[in-house]
């Protein structure tokens, strides 16, 4: 079976020359459809390039990444907008909802740059906010929610336009425990629906929760883990 | 561009998500589009009310005017017999003169005219008796009329109908009878009534100041006669018409010795005049509309700046450089053409607060504004496209951010 992911020998270089920052040195790393990955890695390890790459926020100084069969490595800012959003739901830390639009807003807002009729965003964001349980806050903004309840906005919206990768950077990073485990239960059931979820964090106990565990330090794959059942 | 509706949906949310800083934000071009458009439309005002004047008075004049080959009354009687366009012709001469009452001495003149000068004079009415027939005229009868101004100054009252005014010229006393009074209605603009100094004009048929100072008036010429053209005639094909005739009578075809001037081209003249008046000025509200799309820019640079973040998520989730380019660029310029509409809104009205207020302060200067449909549709075009222009800069800010760079940015 061909990986979903496929990034091979990527180099992510800042600052090419004299002062040159590897944030990324010869990474190879492949991802199944319906994966639990959870890469770790203390801060200034390259977790953040990683993650950037494979969202596709970013290109690799060299390498390359292959992504549901296509080669991503060195698209142009819209082509990679595009796969952003054909491929890729965000979940970020600070939820990154935008403040003066209501919760359905917020989660239809991909839908609108795929180019979905209004009917059909109504419909696909209505379900997704269903599935993570806020289909009572619809019209609520941001601000009326709480933290939990916004990052599952996050989630909502990073599902809603279905894509085959979920990529949560430290999901948890801003909530309390209870809200931690809401979220950690909402990844579950989203894997266990048959999504690819890469969890993106620091904390040993979050990554705890996936099946996989890849370490990054110092730019390099330290470790990569399966754990059996 | 089917995605355009849904950029330009965003925009006006984010436009009344906003409401204070968007209103101050078109300040600058309600301000600039109110001052144009109350310049055009007091402008336009202005000219439709003077034009109208003017029509009424002067429609269908020409001047024929011929400094080397003068033209001489046969020439214009000829026009009015051959042409049915002319309607009438004058061909005065004034002798100055003093004109003796019980009032005292005043300075007068003896206008020497035709049956149907006054019909040069569209704008003042018979009031009392009326003017001289053409018996009278052919029989150089000793009659005149008068404007009832110059009737009160020589006598202090209207009621002089058949009365005799004595007239001294060129040392001779002519006494004409008082037939008729002019006058011009009131609240006209032009100057209507005649001041101390003026000379008092008696009105008279030139035949009578032929017979009585003895001298033949076709040997007279003049360097300028006028026809009056016929209502409608056709003014540019009946002065060409008028050309060709007194060049053949004058037997100098082609030399364009006769130059024609018809109360069209004066009036063509003074709306040219008022136009490039109101150009000029409503180019200098303009520049306030330049002001105006600064501030524009400035607010839409701030507000790139405040965005960032929201810029950042829009493209992580799967914005365009051109789809952010769009809002943000749907955002200025709806902000500029809302702000033009309600410029125009504004500009109107405060041209018919100023109108009003010159029609109670000046009744005789009072206009309606009037504004182009034409004038309207551009000045709501010209401020869309001050923020489209304004709006460029800011918008690409937005658009070439990286995603990264901008989710980073708190």
């Amino acid at each position: 079976m061909d990986a979903l992911i496929h990034i091979e020998h990527i180099m992510k270089i800042y600052n090419p020359g004299e002062n040159e920052v590897r944030a990324l040195d010869d990474v190879s790393l492949d991802i199944y459809a319906g994966e639990f990955v959870a890469i770790i890695g203390q801060s200034g390890s390259g977790k953040s390039t990683l993650m950037n790459l494979l969202g596709c926020l970013d290109i690799p100084t060299s390498g390359t990444y292959i992504l549901s069969g296509q080669d991503v490595s060195s698209l142009s800012d819209n082509a990679l907008s595009e796969i952003r959003n054909q491929q890729i739901g965000f979940i970020f830390q600070g939820f990154n909802l935008i403040s003066n639009l209501t919760a359905i807003e917020n989660v239809a807002l991909p839908l609108i740059y795929r180019g979905l009729p209004a009917g059909e965003r109504l419909k696909y964001a209505t379900e997704a906010l269903r599935m993570v349980g806020l289909e009572n806050r619809m019209k609520h903004k941001p601000a009326e929610m709480s933290g939990g309840q916004q990052q599952r906005v996050a989630i909502a919206r990073a599902i809603a336009a279905r894509p085959p990768v979920i990529l949560a950077d430290e999901p948890t990073g801003n909530l309390d425990s209870t809200s931690t485990k809401e979220i950690m239960n909402i990844l579950h059931e989203l894997h266990d629906t048959g999504r690819t979820v890469i969890l993106i964090t620091h904390d040993d106990q979050i990554a705890a929760n996936a099946k996989r565990v890849v370490r990054i330090m110092d730019g390099k794959v330290e470790s990569d883990i399966t754990r059996e059942n | 561009m089917s995605q355009l509706l849904e950029y330009i949906k965003m925009a006006f949310f984010n436009i009344l998500s906003n409401k204070i800083r968007s209103l101050l934000t078109m300040l600058g071009i309600i301000i600039g589009i109110s001052s144009v458009i109350l310049i055009m439309s007091l402008g336009n005002g202005a000219k439709n009310m003077i034009t109208g004047q003017l029509d009424s008075i002067g429609t269908g004049q020409v001047a024929i005017m011929s400094m080397e080959d003068p033209i001489t009354q046969e020439d214009l009687e000829y026009l009015k017999e051959e042409m049915e366009e002319v309607d009438a012709y004058l061909f005065a001469f004034g002798f100055e003169g003093t004109i003796s009452t019980p009032k005292g001495d005043f300075t007068g003149n003896a206008y020497g005219c035709q049956t149907d000068t006054y019909l040069f004079e569209q704008y003042a009415v018979l009031t009392q008796g009326r003017y001289f027939n053409e018996d009278e005229y052919n029989d150089a009868k000793m009659v005149c009329y008068l404007s009832e101004s110059d009737a009160i100054r020589l006598f202090g009252n209207t009621d002089v109908i058949g009365m005799p005014v004595d007239i001294m010229v060129d040392g001779r006393t002519l006494t004409y009878t008082i037939i008729g009074l002019t006058a011009y209605p009131e609240n006209t603009s032009m100057i209507t009534y005649s001041s101390e100094n003026d000379p008092i004009f008696l009105n008279l048929p030139l035949t009578s100041l032929e017979a009585a100072l003895g001298f033949d008036a076709d040997l007279f010429y003049s360097q300028q006669g006028n026809v009056l053209l016929n209502e409608n005639a056709n003014a540019k094909e009946a002065c060409d018409k008028i050309i060709n005739i007194l060049e053949a009578r004058h037997d100098c075809q082609g030399e364009n010795k006769f130059i024609i001037q018809s109360f069209s081209d004066v009036m063509s003249t003074i709306s040219t005049v008022i136009n490039v008046i109101t150009l000029f000025i409503s180019l200098v509200a303009a520049i306030s509309l330049l002001v105006g799309g600064v501030g524009v820019m400035n607010i839409m640079l701030v507000s790139v700046t405040e965005r960032t973040r929201e810029i950042g998520i829009r493209k992580s989730l799967g914005a365009k450089t051109g789809s952010i380019l769009l809002q943000f660029l749907s955002e200025s310029a709806i902000i500029t053409m809302l702000g033009g509409i309600l410029g125009i809104v504004f500009g109107f009205l405060g041209a018919m607060v100023i109108s009003w207020l010159i029609g109670a302060l000046a009744p005789e200067y009072a206009f309606t504004p009037s504004i182009s449909i034409g004038a309207v549709l551009l000045a709501t075009l010209f401020s869309s496209v001050v923020g489209i222009f304004f709006g460029i800069y800011p918008a690409r800010k937005a658009a070439k951010l990286s995603p990264i760079e901008a989710l980073r940015r708190m």
